[in-house]
């Protein structure tokens, strides 16, 4: 009998990365940080200075790389998500969407009973809740590109603008998730959750906020990797992204994998949405996704379906945002000039496709 | 005296020689003919003279004056026109406004080119609406428009590349036809193509083009077709079977049916397939099969003859699973397979080499082994992962059995000739288990006399073991050279049927124009 060959499947498990592929996003990211700096120096800022808190903000400290950590998390599900279902040809816009879903019932599921769960249900169950939560958001969109043809672009789109309401209305109204007015605090936002239901952290001794939505990125990220690139259901999902008549005659149930792709897709949003909720923010607010729906939305861009370039993806924008915060408290520099070079890197990127397209057509 | 003469043109991409030192002369007021198989260097040739790409040696003389032409515009501008293979018209649009894209000057005048249509009708016989839209037409209409658009300007040389490919018979003749009307006037015609037969209806001179040379050029009157078969696969067509030649149309040498089977067909087994009553109403509500009756049995090839437009299609999506019928019944080896998912057609042991080799045959941006195992990718897995290496080891023998040329199997299907795809598709169909129908449409649809070969060997030994072959195709041809049975199709129903021996061009033609008997 033949041993396994698990030796084999490593060797063969490379990520695809080519030289070109790297240096392509590293060139443009200085490229863009260079205007950045000259756009600083322009609004008349010192630009040491700006530097100086730029760098503090994303690993100046034991507390700022575990922040920027925790927010590359959040990137890379949303990018994972990305790749997902764009390896079905599939694009879903609608990560925001999908993380007020996630997050807003792994709040309700932390406050309504998972506190008292033992053995790490507590903070497992609202994480699966949430995930389950995105799942269902991203799914629908799936059920209806596959039922009625309805492009995935807008109806994922439109859904989160039904999302983001519902998130509103959650925290605004008594009887849903809004916590009791009381002398402190009037805003319309959750009771803070049960601290069981916390994501425990991964060096509780530093001070540092990162916490084990680290791992669970991790584990994401080579689950994502292996179903695409070296299982039976990534081909499947790439023969009916290409080109559906032909993998219906050869037996592929086309409408199934379509609901899949974007349900597994929307359940990644979800599962971020939830471990912001659980891991950093721990009560529900009516703007807490603020961006990373979008902003992993352009990491699964720029990844060109790749899960290496995915993290790659997410660490930039994760310590970018960070740094970008820090730079406007300390130096007074509008964090808007960060997204500017956020835009410049991301038009750059694309644009030097032609590029490395060119090259690889050769 | 020529009116384009091209000296030790010589056209290079990369490692690869496209053309070796090519010299011909164009006369004036004739019909040449390009004749090669794929790859021969056909379309290359074409391209240099329309200035699409620049020779790397070699030099064209255009009317006495030296031709380099830097772009089409300029090819244009001297007076050459081509009609490629793909065209360029905007579907949404009339006939009358796509004439006028490109020529647009500073003001639109549509009643002149409506005059300029009326003329070129007139002296050619180009008719068409003005203003219908072009993607109301037909692919021989389409063609039309093109013809007019290269005509409009009067040119010196008109070059066609294949333009007989897209087109049925009756649309074909008339395109010979105006070939001929081009070239009355005094203007010279290029024709690409790899069918004989049009040759000998519309060439005043042949060339025949293999791996990039010429090995002939031959005035066409008296000239020996044979001989012109094995200039251009470079061996004795007799060795390659007499299917050779019928698939190249040589007039009245197709060689009568009892004496190309000299093996009997086993013929009249029991039925693998049997369609009864099978009616399949489109979105309008139209009739595309209306009654249609058919029984094949084992080890028999029965041909499906008919202009295309018929039914054929509609049939052919049926069995593949892809359209519901609106009533019928369809059996299989006794299962019965109507309005069954593909898979379960595929289970009840059905092949279907669909008519569109790109939409539903293949994954053209998947690997060639992942396209041999389309319908079985969960084949080869383990934990769950795909085992590749395995999959490359049954891809490669498969190649090897159905000689699908590639340098690997993790190639993309893209990067393969359309024959090799072709045979890619027919190793997966035939490698089904079980296996007891096969449908095979438009099988040799695009490819070169070659791979045509493979083709009808594939499915005569297919035959051969046992199975029961629908052969859909509007080569007659091609039906007349491979069929046990040839039924005819029109309207959605079948209006006659000819068996081995008694089949005859009239009679078939007759009944594929509906006039019918039996």
């Amino acid at each position: 009998m033949k041993i396994p060959k698990f030796a084999e499947v490593a060797r063969g498990a490379r990520f695809d990365v080519r030289p070109l592929q790297v240096m392509v996003p590293v060139i443009s990211t200085v490229i863009a940080l260079g205007i950045g700096v000259l756009i600083i120096a322009s609004t008349g800022a010192s630009v040491l200075g700006a530097i100086d808190a730029f760098w503090d903000g994303m690993a100046g400290s034991d507390f700022n790389i575990g922040a920027s950590l925790n927010r590359a998390i959040s990137l890379a599900l949303v990018g994972l998500g990305f790749i997902f279902a764009g390896r079905a040809n599939l694009t879903n816009v609608g990560g925001e969407g999908q993380i007020a879903m996630g997050g807003m019932f792994a709040t309700a599921a932390a406050l309504h009973g998972a506190g008292d769960l033992p053995l790490g249900l507590a903070f497992v169950v609202p994480l699966v809740v949430g995930t389950a939560a995105g799942a269902l958001w991203g799914g629908l969109a799936g059920f209806l590109k596959a039922a009625r043809g309805t492009n995935e672009v807008i109806s994922t789109l439109l859904l989160s603008f039904i999302a983001l309401p519902l998130v509103y209305w959650s925290v605004e109204s008594f009887h849903l998730l809004r916590k009791p007015i009381s002398d402190l605090s009037s805003l319309p936002e959750s009771p803070e959750i049960p601290d069981t239901t916390k994501l425990p952290l991964l060096f509780p001794d530093n001070g540092s906020p990162l916490h084990i939505g680290l791992l669970i990125a991790a584990v994401a990220v080579v689950a994502v990797w292996l179903v695409l690139k070296h299982s039976p259901l990534g081909v499947r999902l790439r023969a009916v992204g290409l080109n559906a008549t032909a993998s219906r005659r050869a037996g592929m149930r086309t409408s199934l994998h379509v609901v899949l792709a974007m349900t597994v897709s929307g359940g990644f949003g979800g599962l971020a949405g939830a471990i912001m909720i659980l891991g950093q923010q721990f009560y529900l607010t009516s703007d807490f996704s603020s961006g990373y729906g979008f902003d992993g939305l352009v990491v699964g861009l720029l990844s060109r379906g790749s899960a290496a370039g995915v993290v790659i993806g997410a660490l930039l924008f994760g310590f970018l945002r960070s740094g970008s915060i820090n730079m406007e408290i300390s130096a007074n520099v509008p964090s808007a000039v960060v997204l500017i070079c956020q835009g410049l890197i991301v038009i750059i990127i694309a644009g030097s496709t032609i590029l490395t397209n060119r090259k690889a057509s050769r | 005296m020529a009116i384009l003469e091209l000296s030790g043109l010589t056209k290079r991409f990369g490692a690869f020689t496209a053309l070796d030192n090519i010299s011909l002369g164009i006369e004036r007021g004739e019909v040449h003919c390009l004749l090669g198989e794929n790859g021969a260097g056909k379309s290359t040739l074409c391209n240099l003279i329309f200035g699409v790409h620049r020779p790397d040696a070699g030099t064209m003389v255009l009317s006495g004056e030296q031709f380099q032409p830097r772009g089409p515009a300029e090819a244009l501008q001297r007076g050459i026109v081509m009609v490629h293979q793909h065209f360029s018209l905007v579907p949404n649009m009339s006939v009358a406004e796509n004439l006028m894209l490109g020529r647009a000057s500073a003001v639109l005048k549509p009643q002149d080119i409506i005059v300029r249509m009326g003329q070129l009708a007139a002296e050619y016989g180009l008719e068409i609406d003005p203003d219908a839209l072009i993607e109301d037409l037909s692919v021989g209409e389409r063609q039309r428009v093109e013809i007019i658009k290269c005509l409009l300007g009067d040119p010196r040389l008109l070059v066609l590349d294949e333009p007989t490919a897209v087109l049925q018979p009756d649309e074909i003749d008339a395109l010979l036809a105006i070939c001929r009307q081009v070239a009355l006037r005094g203007k010279s015609v290029i024709l690409v193509t790899h069918k004989l037969g049009e040759i000998g209806r519309v060439a005043d001179r042949t060339t025949v083009l293999r791996q990039g040379r010429i090995i002939e050029t031959v005035t066409m009157e008296g000239a020996d077709m044979r001989a012109l078969v094995r200039s251009m696969v470079g061996r004795d067509v007799q060795s390659a079977g007499s299917v050779l030649a019928a698939a190249v149309d040589i007039e009245g040498k197709v060689p009568a049916k009892s004496a190309m089977d000299a093996v009997d067909p086993t013929s009249s087994g029991e039925a693998v397939l049997q369609i009864s009553d099978l009616v399949y109403r489109d979105a309008h509500g139209l009739a595309r099969l209306d009654g249609l009756n058919l029984t094949v049995g084992s080890g028999e090839i029965v041909g499906i003859a008919g202009v295309e437009g018929n039914g054929q299609t509609e049939l052919g999506l049926i069995l593949a699973g892809l359209a519901s019928p609106s009533t019928g019944a369809i059996v299989v080896g006794g299962t019965p397979v109507t309005d069954c998912t593909p898979q379960q057609i595929t289970d009840a042991g059905v092949g279907i080499v669909p008519e569109d080799r790109h939409a539903v045959a293949c994954i053209k941006e998947l690997s060639v082994a992942e396209n041999l195992f389309l319908g079985a990718i969960g084949k080869f897995s383990r934990f769950g992962l795909l085992d590749k290496s395995a999959r490359r080891k049954a891809a490669e023998a498969m190649m090897r059995e159905f000689d699908v040329r590639a340098s690997s199997p993790d190639v993309s299907m893209a990067s393969l000739s359309g024959g090799n795809q072709q045979k890619a598709v027919l190793a997966r169909e035939l490698s089904l288990d079980p296996l007891v129908f096969l449908l095979a449409a438009q099988p040799t649809r695009g490819l070169d006399v070659g791979a045509i070969e493979a083709v009808y060997n594939r499915i005569r030994a297919a035959r051969d073991r046992g199975l029961g072959v629908l052969l859909i195709s509007s080569e007659l041809e091609e039906l007349m050279a491979v069929s046990d049975r040839i039924a005819v199709i029109y309207r959605g129903k079948l209006v006659g049927e000819l068996s081995a021996g008694s089949f005859s061009r009239e009679a078939i033609g007759a009944m594929m124009s509906g006039h019918a008997h039996v």
